[in-house]
């Protein structure tokens, strides 16, 4: 736990989080001795010495004196020290997560990472607040026990006896608990991803509504919810009870003990009265620890969730940086396969781009052609041979530079949810407004404006939903002309844009292509024609590259292709 | 909304009281212990030692009845939450179920989780906590003062006076504190959809952040920290203060104190000091409870509003006295239909056509224009705001959806895979389907192949096993239209060319898929549809040309132009 708490960074700074513990523990230790200084008091008191315990009055007002002070100073401190951990907690999990290899966002990540910021950070935090709770329930009791020894070493050591019996109980309703915990945990996050998935695919589930199949999925996911709900009820049972119980053995012997002391005549009355108030001051604090070790349980939940991302390794950045020549690309002997060890997408690929020329990657499904462009732009490494940009490893370039040399337009373009000109400033947060509009211009995306009823001011809902498929490229490809990187990888639509705008896209295009090093994964054939190079992809590996005029003489892959093409062309739909 | 929380909560309303009434006699139960001392302190302190066995095992046994009162109350109370957070997400799910697709519309998944899942699980502590705590708070104090002051009552007086104090302030600060925690509540909500946005677009963050988390994100995570500390450092002198009135050093000095100074005056007992010692530590502490869990109670009350604001979600209106379809092959036939997603902005402006059985109507024109509105008219994502839609001369409105559906198939451009099998996938429509039902289907969409190669075949599950490209994710939903056998289909012809590389295996699936059907195009490509009995032309919502294509070339109008368009790129 403390390893864990010191990874998290939360004695980054030492000296505010000693100051805390030291105060925090000066208050438990000020408590005690305040029960420590009852007995004398309570016996002179009850033994008819008033003014005997009216002395003792005195130091148990400076025993009070130093706990407030202490308490003060410990509350002002777990509030700073708490919001400098939560600031730097939310910090660091922002950029790491930005920088984790896209693979580790295959399925599922999205309710992980929603519970980490919208809760998981907070519970983390909390356990800064459990400390001094943990070392009120353990310094107090201490500190009355050494009262109790020096006072009565039987009842203390029957006090001691019992605290063993306390700690093992303790441990063991942990056990129990966190196993039926990790299952409710896991069924809840199953439930929650088939609730998305439920909402998003409501007009397919409609149209075929006749199976109500995609309800099925979700009930299934809720029943097992709850299966493991009740499971955890009963799992919490010992954590929460089992510690009372022993808690409640601890008190029957003092006062067993006690009682035979007082009948047997071997202690006087007034002072066995004060020693069993003192031993129900000892016993009380262990009651707190049940739910002391109860918030512990879930930060320390939180506390693992929060460091299994945070330990996840992004993409190693380059110790010494080198910088790259110019805006060529070249992949040598490039093997690849997700996750690593699966079967290899990429096989020995060689393939080179030069700068400031469009070449076009066809090919089958599967063979290959989108991973070529995430590793490209580094999202993931490969598994052997080299990326290389401007002759340079793309591992041994900064990843903020690489980011700044590659555009890229995915063929699934995600929106965020604001207005389009929000969309289009991500490529450039420094872009002017006439830098925009420029782009929107070029882009065609000003037709999509003029449609949306708010018109440039239009939200384009989340994942850009209110927005077609070929509109949410041409927002994108916007986004890459404000970028104006030299490196343009473009995954083309598989949705057709209409006729009228297509023509305007492939024009915008054309002006992204001047200048820079364009790489298109083409669905089309038609629209690659004219393209300098042509490399044809299949299996993984380069089959064929040359220009279009070239490859059809050829008479291989890509003269198959295009004249599979010409056949689609002539198709006609009918209904007879 | 304190109405909905009550409202919510009925069904297992009995449960929680019985067990918060367990809960509160278990609190006043826990006091045994520290009486007992006080009561045989009185005894051996009278110089006898009689009773006092019988006292302490007393003491002994009503502390294991608390234990098992403690047991039972809290396992009925926790019982009744499982059970109700069940019933509570199954009906938000049926409700899910029956809204309007329009609610849908700009993406609501994450608000979906939110409600369903979390704003569900925060109700835990009024169902399974609240009530008891509450009960507590007044049982355990009461039995308290009554035996304090039975003991004591001066001293009594002195303590509740104490305590009094130190609960006004904490009364206080709660009132003060309602504003700032619900600015907490708002930006963490607010943080939670940044982090699902990230989620969702780290592809576009990936290539474009610099490496940063998103400014959403971080201007999210720095107002909740805002929000927080705000809360916190309003309060921190006032509450440390109230803390340390009745920290139990602070109390045992007061009442030792007082006691000493009482007995001496002669007006109280030396063992009346005992007791107070003993218990006048614990009250306040008792109070406690239902403080520490102030958050947690207005957590719960705002989400049990938002789960009944999601439950009062108007239903899409159900055909109350549906109409059955003739059999037979049916017409399809729009009457003046107009449509706009909100009141002032109308897509359609009155759209007049008809489609007669085994005939092919394309839609073509402009993107904007609203073809695509007009699809989901037809497959009732949305009611027309004016005119009619009817099939068989029956206004869809008026027909059971499951009959619709029945007779009208839709195959649209955003491709939707649920995480199951491969086979229930395309079995969406007909689960009981036979599996040779489901391969001819999947012959069809030319996708048989593809899916024998993956791990298990038709077995495998969308996302887990079976990773398919966008192309073969759109064979599967043809496929998935191929079973489902509707004697209409309204297309998407895109669909079409959303894999190229098979585009001609694609086109064979869908030419069988529209043999002997009425079908409804929706074109971007206008040379693939040269063949239907009739093309629409839809422009800013109005139908501005219809006819065959070679009758709309020689008009000359909108379709030629679009065509001359098409033609020039294809060049």
């Amino acid at each position: 736990m403390i390893a864990l708490l010191h990874r998290l960074g939360l004695g980054a700074d030492p000296r505010p989080l000693a100051r805390y513990l030291v105060s925090a523990a000066v208050y438990a230790i000020s408590a005690g001795t305040a029960f420590g200084l009852l007995v004398p008091l309570l016996s002179t008191l009850l033994a008819g010495h008033t003014g005997t315990a009216a002395r003792w009055l005195l130091p148990l007002a400076g025993t009070v004196l130093v706990g407030w002070v202490a308490h003060y100073e410990q509350e002002v401190r777990v509030l700073a020290l708490a919001s400098a951990w939560r600031r730097r907690l939310y910090q660091r999990l922002g950029t790491h997560v930005v920088r984790l290899p896209l693979g580790w966002f295959d399925g599922g990540r999205a309710a992980q990472v929603e519970q980490l910021f919208g809760g998981g950070v907070e519970t983390a935090v909390r356990t800064v607040h459990l400390v001094q709770a943990l070392l009120g329930a353990l310094l107090t009791p201490a500190t009355v026990f050494l009262f109790l020894l020096c006072y009565d070493p039987r009842l203390a050591l029957t006090v001691l006896v019992t605290v063993p019996v306390v700690l093992a109980v303790f441990v063991l309703a942990r056990r129990i608990t966190d196993r039926t915990e990790a299952a409710h945990h896991a069924a809840t996050r199953q439930a929650s991803d088939r609730l998305v998935e439920f909402a998003g695919a409501q007009p397919v589930l409609r149209a075929n509504g006749r199976g109500a199949g995609g309800r099925a999925l979700l009930r299934d996911a809720l029943q097992d919810q709850y299966r493991t709900a009740r499971r955890q009820v009963f799992g919490a049972l010992p954590g929460e009870h089992l510690g009372q119980l022993a808690i409640q053995l601890a008190f029957t012997a003092v006062l067993v003990v006690g009682l035979l002391l007082a009948t047997g005549g071997r202690v006087d009355a007034p002072r066995i009265v004060a020693l069993l108030v003192l031993g129900v001051h000892f016993l009380r604090p262990f009651a707190d620890l049940a739910g002391i070790a109860g918030g512990i349980r879930a930060c320390r939940a939180a506390l693992v969730r929060l460091d299994a991302v945070l330990r996840t390794e992004p993409l190693p950045e380059p110790a010494a940086p080198r910088s790259h020549a110019d805006a060529s690309i070249e992949l040598s002997g490039v093997d690849f396969g997700y996750p690593p060890g699966s079967p290899k997408v990429l096989t020995g690929l060689d393939l080179v781009i030069p700068a400031g020329t469009t070449t076009a990657l066809v090919g089958p499904s599967g063979a290959g052609k989108t991973t070529v462009t995430k590793l490209i732009a580094r999202f993931f490494d490969v598994d052997r041979g080299a990326v290389r940009i401007g002759g340079v490893d793309v591992r041994d370039i900064a990843g903020a530079r690489l980011a700044e040399l590659v555009s890229v337009v995915f063929q699934d373009v995600h929106l965020f949810d604001g207005t389009i000109e929000d969309n289009i400033r991500v490529g450039n947060p420094d872009a002017t407004d006439e830098q925009i509009r420029q782009a929107a211009r070029r882009a065609q995306v000003e037709s999509i404006a003029a449609r949306l009823p708010g018109g440039w001011a239009s939200r384009v809902g989340a994942g850009g939903g209110l927005l077609s498929g070929g509109e949410r490229q041409r927002v994108a490809i916007a986004r890459a002309l404000v970028k104006d990187a030299p490196i343009v990888l473009l995954d083309e639509a598989t949705s057709a844009l209409d006729a009228e705008n297509e023509a305007a896209v492939h024009a915008a295009l054309a002006e992204l292509a001047r200048g820079r090093t364009l790489l298109v994964i083409a669905h089309r054939l038609d629209t690659i024609t004219g393209a300098a190079s042509i490399a044809v992809l299949d299996g993984g590996r380069l089959v064929e590259q040359g220009t279009h005029a070239e490859l059809v003489a050829a008479g291989g892959r890509y003269a198959a292709l295009w004249a599979e093409r010409e056949c689609a062309q002539g198709w006609r739909l009918a209904a007879h | 909304m304190t109405g909905d929380l009550a409202a919510l909560q009925r069904p297992v309303r009995v449960r929680i009281t019985v067990a918060a009434v367990g809960q509160a006699l278990a609190t006043a139960l826990s006091v045994a212990p520290m009486v007992a001392i006080v009561e045989i302190g009185r005894r051996l302190l009278a110089g006898g030692s009689t009773g006092v066995w019988p006292i302490g095992w007393l003491a002994v046994g009503l502390l294991a009845a608390r234990l098992v009162l403690y047991l039972v109350a809290g396992l009925i109370s926790h019982l009744a939450d499982a059970e109700l957070s069940r019933r509570l997400r199954l009906r938000l799910a049926d409700h899910l179920a029956v809204l309007p697709l329009r609610w849908f519309a700009g993406g609501v998944s994450g608000r979906v989780k939110t409600t369903v899942q979390d704003d569900v699980a925060a109700l835990h502590h009024a169902i399974a906590h609240a009530r008891g705590e509450l009960y507590s708070a007044i049982a355990g104090p009461a039995v308290v003062v009554c035996y304090l002051l039975w003991t004591d009552p001066l001293l009594a007086i002195v303590t509740v006076a104490l305590v009094g104090a130190a609960q006004s302030v904490r009364m206080r600060l709660a009132r003060r504190s309602a504003e700032p925690v619900g600015r907490i509540a708002a930006a963490s909500a607010e943080l939670s959809a940044a982090s699902l946005e990230l989620v969702h677009g780290i592809g576009v963050v990936k290539a474009f952040g610099r490496g940063e988390a998103p400014e959403r994100l971080r201007a999210a995570a720095t107002s909740y920290a805002d929000a927080a500390d705000a809360a916190q450092r309003i309060s921190v002198r006032q509450r440390s203060l109230a803390r340390a009135t009745v920290a139990p050093a602070t109390v045992l000095l007061v009442v030792t104190g007082f006691g000493t100074g009482f007995v001496a005056l002669g007006w109280t007992a030396p063992v009346s000091v005992v007791a107070f010692a003993l218990l006048a530590l614990g009250l306040f502490e008792l109070l406690t409870p239902i403080y520490a869990a102030r958050d947690q109670r207005r957590r719960a009350h705002a989400a049990a509003g938002r789960v009944g604001d999601l439950l009062r979600e108007q239903a899409e209106p159900a055909t109350d006295d549906p109409v059955s379809l003739p059999a037979g092959p049916l017409s399809l036939e729009l009457a003046a239909v107009r449509f706009g997603y909100t009141d002032e902005h109308e897509v359609l402006h009155g759209i007049d056509a008809v489609l007669e059985p085994g005939t092919l109507t394309a839609v073509v024109g402009p993107s904007g224009a609203g073809k695509s509105t007009l699809g989901h008219l037809l497959a009732r994502f949305f009611d027309p705001t004016g005119g009619a839609i009817r099939l068989g001369g029956v206004d869809l409105r008026e027909v059971d959806r499951a009959e619709l559906y029945r007779r009208i198939g839709f195959l649209f451009q955003d491709v939707t895979l649920l995480r199951q099998s491969v086979r229930d996938n395309i079995a969406l429509a007909d689960p009981d389907a036979t599996d040779a039902a489901v391969r001819a289907a999947a012959k069809a969409a030319a996708i048989h192949d593809r899916i024998l190669q993956l791990p298990r075949g038709y077995d495998s599950v969308i996302g887990a096993d079976a990773r398919l490209s966008g192309g073969e994710a759109q064979r599967v939903s043809i496929a998935r239209t191929v079973l489902a056998d509707t004697p209409i289909v309204v297309l998407d012809e895109a669909t079409a060319f959303a894999d190229p590389e098979s585009e001609a295996a694609v086109q064979d699936g869908l030419a069988e898929l529209a043999a002997g059907r009425t079908l409804l195009v929706i074109a971007h490509r206008l040379h693939t549809i040269t063949a239907a009995d009739q093309i629409l032309v839809l422009d800013a919502g109005r139908i501005v040309e219809r006819g065959p294509h070679d009758a709309l070339l020689a008009a000359d109008g909108t379709y030629a132009r679009l065509w001359r368009a098409q033609q020039g790129v294809a060049a």
